[in-house]
């Protein structure tokens, strides 16, 4: 588990002009040590195939460089709510005000 | 009126693409949850979104289209916020370098109606409130996006109506979108505020979001004028807010004091490149514009003769008016063409749905075949109003209902025949005649209708029998 200092926690709050009291500082915290694990989660993924990707060498891409509209197979649903558990394929959240 | 609005339209328009913006799956309409999603348009980490290239282009026609110019060098932009109806929290948008700036559209009043910018964005996903639940779709998450910002020139509940029509017709004509506000393919947020007439100046402004009927949104503007005048008469102010028009009680709510851009916290998309468009590319595109339908609407008028309201009528459908020019290449003749169509067509296909996909069981060529035995006089109208309908409903060629015996009865020297015959069967009609009874001749036009059973041209049946009468 890795977590982040009281010190790096000032200099992100500093950088995003952000001020924190006491408790939201504790919970502000425990949310990037959370944070900080997921990434590193991530980190540790197999890469899939990254061969294919083409080298842009630069900071732009011209027009015909850009993807054509060409449906690819989407992922099957199972596949893309396997994170969660779905009910009738969608995904569930917190209910929000309509 | 002590006040005057000022209002201005921010038009969400999906771009008939057949891929989302940043990723390769369908954009159809439908199917069952999270079934057209992908790790990139559910946000996963690790991935990276790549540009459309035909949105691209659709936004560049759009912008063309309503006389933007573009911006050849335009970047992409994160818009920050924290919904879950987008997995990423945020969505990818433009801020200063929009596709396109800078055109209008003109109002029949002649007024020019500015339009500021047209950016590209992904559309978020669709959340489902039941039974004290969310639930979350995100199949329409990243499907393309224009968003069309007016100017706040618009002073009229009817001219932001007219302003939504135009700018309607002019994106299914380009074929960018079906612009079906019922399906939300296009989606209008109105920002209305009033200031003391003459003043000049802008008032604070609301915001109302989403209106997904042009009658609705007329109503809410004019409610909302309303309800401002009614704060700013008691000394009262307007807060800047967004609201929601509830169409059930035809009254506005505020749903949340407004956010200004800044609390978006937009910043440049890391993750997309500075798109560069080169000029030639934005020319071409500007060369494969179709005729718009105003420019059309005023050859109509100008050079075909056609009246004002036909052709207003003919030119909201881009499909029809392929077909009516397609049927005048085979020569038919205008005039007659346009009777039919606005008569036995449109009353044949009954509803906008049908008069805008114009998908008829008859090509333009038999239908000018028939139109042509009207020009040379060979048929009346009523029987190639009746053939058009019978053509119409069983897909059969023209030659099965303007058969022989149809073009016989009302041949030059069979209609004088018949005349004569109608003369010598009503001796005392045609003494009344004569005498001065005008009536009296329809005697001799109940004769020849039947003699032709309804076929004859009555206009010459007329100068056929004023001159018989006359000798
Ligand atoms: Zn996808």
């Amino acid at each position: 588990m890795m977590g982040i200092s009281e010190k790096e926690f000032a200099m992100l709050a500093r950088l995003a002009r952000l001020e924190f009291d006491g408790e939201r500082k504790q919970e502000f915290m425990s949310e990037f040590e959370e944070i900080i694990n997921f990434a590193n989660a991530v980190n540790n993924a197999v890469a899939g195939d990254t061969e294919s990707i083409k080298d842009t060498g630069g900071d732009n891409v011209m027009f015909e460089e850009l993807r054509e509209d060409t449906v690819k197979e989407s992922l099957p649903n199972e596949k893309i709510t396997s994170g969660v558990t779905p009910v009738n394929g969608y995904f569930t959240v917190k209910r929000v005000v309509k | 009126m002590k006040y005057e609005m000022n209002c201005g339209l921010e038009t969400h328009v999906e771009l008939a693409t057949e891929t989302k913006i940043f990723c390769s799956c369908t954009t159809r309409f439908g199917g069952a949850p999270n079934t057209h999603c992908c790790p990139i348009c559910t946000g996963q980490p690790g991935v990276l979104p790549f540009l459309n290239k035909k949105a691209t282009e659709f936004a560049v026609r759009a912008g063309l289209a309503v006389g933007c110019k573009v911006n050849t060098v335009t970047h992409m932009d994160r818009k920050n916020y924290c919904y879950p109806d987008l997995p990423k929290a945020y969505q990818i948008s433009q801020l200063d370098k929009p596709l396109s700036y800078g055109g209008f559209i003109e109002l029949d009043s002649g007024k020019k109606i500015g339009i500021t910018r047209i950016h590209i964005e992904e559309d978020a996903g669709k959340l489902v409130h039941e039974r004290g639940n969310t639930f979350v779709d995100y199949n329409r998450g990243g499907v393309p996006l224009i968003e069309i910002v007016s100017e706040p020139d618009i002073s009229s509940a009817a001219e932001a109506r007219e302003y939504a029509e135009k700018l309607q017709l002019i994106m299914r004509y380009i074929g960018v979108s079906d612009c079906k506000m019922q399906e939300g393919s296009m989606r209008c947020d109105v920002n209305v505020s009033l200031c003391p007439a003459g003043s000049g100046k802008l008032g604070v402004r609301t915001e109302i979001k989403n209106m997904n009927s042009l009658s609705f949104m007329e109503k809410a503007i004019e409610y909302e004028c309303e309800r401002q005048a009614e704060i700013l008469d008691e000394g009262g102010v307007i807060e800047q807010a967004t609201l929601r028009f509830d169409e059930h009680t035809g009254e506005t709510y505020v749903m949340r004091t407004k956010e200004d851009a800044q609390d978006y916290r937009y910043f440049p998309e890391p993750d997309i490149l500075t798109v560069i468009i080169p000029e030639e590319t934005v020319e071409r595109i500007k060369s494969e514009l179709p005729e718009l339908p105003f420019d059309k609407m005023r050859r109509y008028t100008d050079e075909l003769g056609i009246n004002a309201k036909n052709a207003r009528l003919m030119c909201r459908y881009k499909n029809l008016c392929l077909w009516f020019e397609s049927a005048l290449s085979y020569g038919a003749s205008v005039k007659h063409s346009v009777n039919l169509i606005t008569g036995v067509i449109f009353s044949f296909l009954s509803t906008e749905e049908n008069k805008e996909k114009f998908d008829l069981n008859l090509t333009a060529a038999e239908f000018a075949k028939l139109v042509k035995y009207l020009d040379e006089g060979k048929i009346t109208v009523s029987v190639a109003q009746s053939a058009l309908l019978q053509m119409l409903q069983s897909g059969k060629c023209v030659n099965e209902f303007i058969t022989e015996d149809v073009l016989l009865g009302t041949s030059d020297g069979e209609l004088e025949k018949i005349c004569q015959d109608a003369i010598a069967a009503n001796p005392q009609a045609v003494a009344d005649y004569v005498g001065g009874k005008e009536k009296a001749i329809f005697a001799l036009y109940g004769f020849i209708k039947r003699a032709t059973q309804g076929k004859a041209d009555m206009n010459k049946v007329n100068n056929i029998l004023s001159e018989l009468l006359n000798k």
